[in-house]
């Protein structure tokens, strides 16, 4: 998929502006990486408000950790390596939340910040790969949803081609033994 | 991936719906993000190049074992012979430079990480093993845990300061605490303990050595990987 695919060279140039301090490359930056890493978030299977928060504290961090870019290596890599943790640190935070939850008798008057986000489709990609193992999804939501190449994959989960292939072969065994049992359920029903 | 035609198919359902995703960026959502991040916008200098952070780590790690030498003496040293003294070099200088690749390596997010460090604790335990159980007398020896104890506690006192050396040129890179990074860590300053503990140590018998050095060594690796780990859970940004 080219169409999420963004011209590295031209953000690594942006980057390095914004290095130096300068605003407009950080704006431009941001205007054109985002809706890639927006697509990402909301591609893991959580609700559009979540998604814009995630994206809200990624970029925090790529701000934070803008010395650790070097203008000799890929960009995305580096910035998907620091929204992969984003992720991973928003999910465990969720969970935390989840098991700290009790159980009450009767519903509270006030509707929760996840119940007011609109519901996801269920035709849509995450879930799609809902059911595949997290770094399986993972690998697909960077290569298909966010438009990354294979090389890109393997460096942001610090990783090798050879492993995310094989992620990539098992997700596409699964989701094709999914699709074909859920066409028969169709069928019989 | 498109080997057959349900191949074709998935990968048609795959673009279909990754095309579905939102992926529009509101304006109060760029301006939200972009002015939390304007007022802290200055100048940053790039981190140093790889190659330069791994003899960085490895300079520590000469600097500090030969610095060190002098204060804790070099009574075992005399003791050793070549083939001893050869071996342990290679030993603790290969696992040193392991190590500050594995070290380097975390210091940029998104790297691609050559040897995992559980290969680099692997293969520095074999060799530390290895050199130890070829090369020194396996006699038994007389008061094992009187000679011993000192020994593990000097090498605490080396590491645990060097720990926070190596942490404090590392922290400026290694921005997500990990049990890879803790290892890592824990090991270099294991590595530079370990150096001026040999040529100090006069109890050059294998059970002491396997024991009371390279034990220790491996007790600090796992516990640098606990607390990397335990630390990573704990971080909220």
């Amino acid at each position: 998929m080219s169409e999420g695919a963004i011209d590295d060279r031209e953000l690594r140039d942006l980057m390095i502006r914004y290095q130096r301090a300068d605003a407009a490359a950080l704006e431009e930056l941001f205007r054109r990486v985002s809706p890639s890493l927006l697509r990402y978030f909301s591609g893991s299977g959580v609700g559009r408000n979540d998604a814009e928060d995630l994206l809200q504290e990624c970029w925090i961090r790529i701000h934070r950790s803008r010395h650790t870019y070097r203008s000799s290596e890929l960009l995305m890599p580096w910035i998907y390596a620091i929204a992969r943790h984003t992720r991973l640190d928003g999910y465990r935070r969720r969970r935390r939340l989840e098991s700290r939850e009790v159980l009450v008798e009767s519903l509270p008057d006030h509707v929760s910040e996840a119940a007011r986000q609109a519901p996801r489709e269920e035709d849509d990609f995450a879930s799609l790969v809902a059911s595949l193992p997290e770094g399986q999804r993972e690998v697909l939501v960077m290569l298909k949803v966010s438009g990354m190449s294979l090389e890109e994959v393997a460096e942001a989960t610090a990783s090798t081609v050879g492993a995310v292939k094989q992620k990539v072969h098992r997700a596409y065994t699964a989701l094709r033994r999914a699709l074909r049992e859920d066409r028969e359920n169709a069928r019989q029903s | 991936m498109q080997d057959n035609p349900s191949d074709g198919e998935l990968e048609r359902e795959l673009n279909e719906r990754a095309g579905r995703e939102a992926a529009e960026i509101s304006a109060e959502l760029q301006r939200r993000v972009l002015e939390r991040l304007t007022p802290s916008l200055r100048p940053v200098k790039p981190i140093a190049a790889q190659r330069l952070l791994v003899l960085q780590f490895f300079g520590i790690f000469v600097l500090s074992a030969v610095g060190i030498v002098p204060i804790v003496g070099k009574a075992g040293f005399g003791l050793m012979t070549d083939a001893q003294i050869a071996w342990m070099c290679l030993v603790l200088a290969g696992g040193a430079a392991l190590f500050s690749v594995i070290l380097a390596g975390q210091m940029v997010p998104g790297r691609r990480r050559g040897i995992p460090v559980a290969v680099v604790c692997a293969l520095s335990g074999l060799a530390v093993i290895a050199g130890i159980g070829l090369n020194f007398p396996w006699m038994s020896p007389g008061s094992f845990v009187s000679e011993g104890w000192p020994c593990a506690m000097l090498e605490l006192t080396i590491a645990a300061p060097a720990t926070l050396v190596f942490w404090l040129l590392a922290r400026r890179g290694a921005l997500f605490a990990s049990a890879t990074l803790g290892a890592s860590l824990v090991g270099m300053a294991v590595f530079t303990a370990l150096a001026p503990l040999q040529v100090q140590c006069m109890f050059l018998r294998a059970p002491h050595l396997l024991v009371w050095h390279g034990g220790t060594a491996a007790v600090l690796i796992g516990l640098g990987a606990l607390i990397g780990s335990m630390r990573h859970r704990a971080v909220e940004w």
